[in-house]
């Protein structure tokens, strides 16, 4: 686990408002600002936040599925920001991504077998008999029956549609995975299944995994690290455990408090933010969760926290921590 | 010229649609001449309610002989996966339902059978002494009204007040519910508020006339975790300063270890267990209840241990299994459990399960 898989410096993605009859730039809603971090080959980085802290925006980006507005990508020591087109589509051979919508994300239309094929068919790999035998096989790999290669979209269960994204993503070996709120959309029972495979195929396949979720829970088994965003920026980045067993950051602190826990006579000293999100497009002065954070002071307002290492490997921005 | 004909369309309908109304509320009279009263202490009493709908010229049953109970001031946890008739059967409770649903069973409210009512009768009890919270605050406030006029419609539909009063009592409601500056939210509309805000005019509305009887389904499931948390808490709080019963619908047993005083855990339309909420996490009987606590990532675990999933999927509503629904993602299913349906067998003091498992404990 030593070697750095993917470096990201800096990464920012800000989408622009145009207001008015010439569709001037009015502002920029930064939803990701400013992102550094390494994930290490055969981790798992989970990613974590509320809604709208751009954390699905920023796996996006890594991919270049979203243009980054600027900052700098590393992938297996190639600059991912300075390929052309067909370089970069070389070069997702090896990153692929799940998505959270296990019935948007599924072409209606395709069966099984075409969904699966159609990446090997861009990437000019092998011949239709090694394809079908492929998809076979992986559809074995994934805890589906290798009949269903006929079947559509339609016909599946929610967890089993969750099977056959993680199944396209895998059929062409790639090295990193961006896994997009993968277990978001199913039941609980169905979620420790998916849960349990993904681990499986991690180890099998040596993956390198960033796990984006909002689930807490979820993100605490799965993940070696743990990034918590807060507004398109950074707030912590630490060990699983380092991160739930100490947290240093006001809002992680918060966020972790906040989690329902299935133990009706666990006695927790909870901390309510008040307020909402602020929109990031208009994002606080100083520490952008200045607004919300109970500790809050003077320097809070004013200056940005620097990202410092508080602890050996427990990264965190902010003046108090 | 196109949008602003759909809008004089839209406008038109909304008109169209308050004419409707005014047609079908009468003025309130008698309306709490109690029918059939017996002598119960319980709000809510759920006696073997079905409900099946057709498909195909075929009934199946989407809820299948529930029971439950709610005492008054307690807040019973209706679990369950999705598709497992949780929201079915607490729109049942309030005949919310189309009408093409087939429903039998009791369900006595205060004594009052609730499935015998009329329409206007019924319409009565709804937002007034029974009220109801849906998961998504968007599409459960109309887009087109004022926060302020949607509070004050339940207002001036059960209370014999004046418009004057009901803006009064609405602003008092939105102070209640932590709302910041409730004078001008009054005149907002919904878009303009974030969803925890949305959650909060609905928790304002359904308070609004004091109801005994709240029915929140998946109140905090479309929130962040933080804005779930002051949800939860401001429920908590409303409902021991109100007295309110609530009936709680959640996929989200840490929700329910947080809230609820009673579970009752619902698999393929039935209830397969129900019990004390301590009974329920510490010493659940049914293998699906076992099955679910085991299966979630616990996020106050000392160390990582694989999770136990529950193998297979929930079964469809048109094949069923024919005893035992969950007998084919058992681990300890028996032939019995493939032929004849398990009752509900007392295991604890007001614990029971839907198992053939506990049919032994019990002689």
């Amino acid at each position: 686990m030593s070697e750095v898989l993917l470096e990201v410096k800096d990464l920012k993605k800000h989408f622009p408002i145009r207001r008015g009859f010439l569709r001037r730039r009015a502002g920029a809603v930064r939803a990701v600002d400013g992102i550094s971090l390494q994930v290490m080959a055969g981790e798992t980085l989970g990613v974590v936040g509320e809604s709208g802290c751009g954390k699905s925006t920023m796996g996006r980006s890594i991919l270049r599925l979203v243009e980054p507005t600027s900052g700098s990508l590393k992938f297996q020591n190639r600059d991912v920001m300075a390929m052309n087109k067909s370089e970069l589509r070389a070069a997702r051979r090896e990153m692929q991504i799940v998505f959270q919508d296990p019935y948007a994300s599924l072409n209606p239309r395709y069966t099984v077998a075409q969904t699966l094929s159609e990446p090997m068919e861009i990437h000019g790999l092998h011949d239709s008999a090694a394809r079908r035998k492929r998809v076979e096989s992986i559809l074995d790999r994934v805890g589906l029956d290798p009949s269903y290669s006929r079947r559509f979209p339609h016909e599946f269960s929610g967890g089993q549609r969750q099977r056959i994204g993680i199944a396209r993503a895998l059929i062409l070996n790639p090295k990193l995975m961006i896994l997009d709120e993968p277990v978001a959309a199913l039941d609980v029972s169905v979620q420790s299944q998916v849960i349990n495979l993904l681990e499986d195929l991690q180890q099998d396949f040596n993956l390198t995994y960033i796990f984006v979720a909002h689930d807490l829970s979820v993100v605490k088994h799965i993940s070696n690290r743990v990034l918590v965003m807060y507004l398109g920026r950074m707030a912590e980045l630490a060990s699983s455990y380092d991160l739930f067993s100490n947290p240093l950051h006001p809002y992680t602190r918060a966020l972790l408090s906040a989690v329902p826990v299935p133990n009706p006579r666990a006695k927790r000293e909870r901390i309510i933010l008040q307020g909402d999100l602020p929109s990031p497009a208009n994002p606080p002065s100083g520490c952008v969760f200045h607004t919300r954070c109970p500790l809050a002071q003077d320097i809070c307002t004013q200056k940005v926290p620097e990202w410092r290492e508080a602890d050996a490997n427990h990264f965190v921005a902010c003046h108090l921590a | 010229m196109v949008s602003i004909s759909l809008y004089m369309g839209c406008l038109f309908s909304q008109g169209f649609f308050v004419i409707v109304f005014a047609v079908y509320f009468p003025p309130r009279q008698d309306a709490k001449e109690p029918i059939g009263v017996c002598p119960v202490s319980n709000v809510l009493e759920v006696e073997n309610l079905n409900v099946e709908f057709n498909m195909d010229g075929k009934y199946y049953h989407a809820v299948r002989d529930v029971s439950f109970y709610i005492e008054p001031g307690e807040v019973l946890g209706l679990v369950g996966e999705s598709g497992c008739g949780k929201s079915v059967t607490s729109l049942a409770l309030v005949r919310l339902l189309t009408k093409t649903a087939r429903i039998s069973g009791s369900v006595r409210y205060n004594g009052r059978d609730l499935l015998t009512l009329s329409d206007s009768q019924m319409r009565q009890i709804r937002g007034d002494e029974i009220s109801m919270i849906f998961q998504e605050p968007m599409t459960s406030l109309n887009p087109v009204y004022k926060i302020g006029s949607q509070i004050s419609e339940t207002l001036l539909l059960h209370r014999n007040i004046s418009a004057r009063e009901a803006f009064a009592q609405s602003v008092e409601m939105l102070k209640k519910v932590g709302i910041p500056r409730p004078d001008d939210i009054m005149d907002e509309y919904p878009h303009q508020l974030s969803g925890g805000m949305r959650q909060r005019i609905m928790i304002a509305i359904a308070m609004a006339c004091n109801p005994q009887l709240l029915i929140a389904d998946e109140p905090t499931t479309a929130l962040d975790v933080t804005i779930q948390a002051q949800i939860l808490e401001l429920m908590k709080g409303i409902g021991s300063e109100f007295g309110t019963s609530t009936l709680l619908i959640t996929h989200d047993l840490g929700v329910v270890a947080e809230m609820c005083n009673r579970v009752a855990v619902m698999y393929a339309g039935e209830v397969v267990e129900q019990g004390k909420v301590d009974d329920i996490f510490y010493n659940p009987q049914h293998p699906y209840t076992r099955g679910l606590l085991n299966a979630i990532p616990k996020i106050d675990a000392e160390s990582k241990s694989r999770l136990q999933p529950i193998e297979g999927n929930v079964p469809s509503i048109t094949r069923m299994p024919r005893a035992c629904r969950f007998a084919p993602r058992c681990v300890h299913v028996m032939d019995r459990c493939k032929v004849e349906p398990p009752p509900l067998f007392e295991t604890d003091d007001e614990h029971v399960a839907r198992c053939w498992l506990n049919e032994v404990k019990e002689a």
